[in-house]
């Protein structure tokens, strides 16, 4: 009934339909691992035996894709709330009852407790560094493929483009992951793109995955200096907000000096200025939270192949 | 029948589900060198006996949540014949867990044996 690996592994993703997505890259490759090296070892072993009589008893030995499937869920299921409690934000149910219990005030200003939001805020200003390295990386190696496409060079030049491209996604994952909480996967998905070096050649250029990747590479530029901008300007500004009134009072340092004269705050405006600063600078890690969940759901959307 | 070899799979299921951990971090203790996958699953068959007692497809998922709860660390290497493979090893905290359950597996299983067996002996 399950003719070749590629059938196995085809059932193994239904069979694992709604898990998390990562999880089933993960399952997938290990399912491929145990086949292709048993069915190998199979092969060279015992010449006589056919293909799929060996496979079917591998897989009877390796477990059914449901049987499978099963097992993965479980763990899945089983130790992802012992083993990783702060990293993997699957279960935002569990998190938000907890969060609605405590008062408003303390979910407010509970942000800046929370390393996760730290995580974000430092993945959102290295993206301006990040973006820069994988636009100009990006950008270079497209034209480059491009322009040596018409000569022979210009084949290899593009595989191994593509390469480093799958390279850095599965490199960005872990930072993505490390940083922003979002489960992305381990490990590189072995690919069989038939035996010669065009057809396959021909199957990782019309993989759309790494077209994906591309796009999340030249996006990484405009997104890196929006986040960075922004939140280094609100920090900024809170900062000078709460510093006022030890400048001004401690060191008689105005906020603006021009020919005129120095222009000082008034008095009652010291503590207000305060307060506001420090509602700005809450507000602004509320922020960084949610660009850091809309940026993992990007990465995840285009780096994680479907 | 049926029924009862149901329950009986359903048993050896769930007493799996406790021990593949200890069993996969005994293995990779006395390994010599790193394994991967398809090994570790060809040395338990080859221990196991006639009847498989538990599915290859099984020992994966537990690898990975051992690896991503720090008993285990592993590298992927490519391989001439087929796909990269992913080759295990214990870590030191893996030693400590491993001595610890060993600890109460030794309780456990004498505590079960002597509720199985206890009007025999």
């Amino acid at each position: 009934m399950i003719g070749s690996i590629d059938d196995y592994l085809s059932q193994l993703k239904k069979a694992l339909h709604g898990c998390d997505r990562a999880t089933i890259q993960d399952a997938l490759s290990d399912a491929e691992e145990h086949l292709r090296t048993a069915l190998a070892s199979a092969t060279a072993h015992h010449a006589t035996v056919s293909e799929a009589d060996a496979l079917s008893q591998i897989i009877d030995s390796y477990g059914m894709p449901e049987e499978v499937a099963t097992a993965y869920r479980e763990i899945e299921h089983r130790l992802t709330p012992a083993l990783a409690q702060p990293s993997y934000p699957e279960e935002p149910e569990e998190v938000h009852r907890e969060k609605d219990e405590r008062p408003l005030l303390v979910r407010f200003f509970g942000v800046f407790a929370d390393l996760r939001v730290w995580g974000a805020f430092l993945y959102l200003l290295f993206s301006l560094l990040t973006g820069t390295l994988y636009f100009t990386w990006a950008v270079t190696g497209i034209s480059l493929s491009a322009g040596l496409l018409v000569l022979i060079v210009g084949l290899p030049f593009t595989g191994l483009f593509i390469l480093s491209v799958w390279g850095i996604g599965l490199v960005e994952g872990r930072i993505v992951e490390a940083l922003l909480g979002v489960r992305m996967p381990r490990r590189a998905q072995y690919r069989r793109g038939g035996t010669g070096l065009w057809p396959r050649f021909r199957s990782i250029i019309l993989d759309g995955h790494t077209w994906l990747s591309l796009v999340y590479m030249i996006l990484q530029l405009p997104l890196g200096i929006a986040y960075f901008t922004v939140l280094v300007t609100l920090i900024a500004v809170a900062l000078f907000a709460i510093a006022t009134p030890i400048l001004q009072l401690g060191f008689d340092i105005s906020v603006v000096t021009t020919e005129a004269g120095a222009y000082y705050f008034a008095g009652w405006m010291l503590p207000l200025l305060v307060v506001a600063g420090i509602l700005l600078a809450t507000l602004t890690m509320h922020l960084a939270r949610y660009l850091g969940r809309m940026h993992g759901a990007l990465a995840k959307a285009l780096l994680v192949r479907r | 029948m049926s029924s009862t070899s149901e329950e009986t799979k359903k048993f050896q299921k769930e007493l799996n589900a406790g021990t593949t951990a200890l069993v996969l971090l005994g293995v990779l203790a006395r390994a010599s060198q790193p394994m991967y996958g398809y090994q570790i699953a060809r040395l338990l068959e080859a221990n196991a006996g006639d009847t498989p007692i538990m599915k290859q497809g099984a020992l994966y998922p537990v690898l990975r949540s051992l690896e991503s709860s720090g008993l285990l660390e592993s590298e992927v290497e490519p391989s001439v014949s087929g796909p990269p493979r992913r080759y295990y090893r214990i870590t030191e905290a893996g030693r400590k867990n491993l001595e610890t359950w060993r600890g109460i597996w030794e309780r456990t299983k004498a505590l079960v044996d002597s509720a199985v067996r206890g009007g025999e002996q």
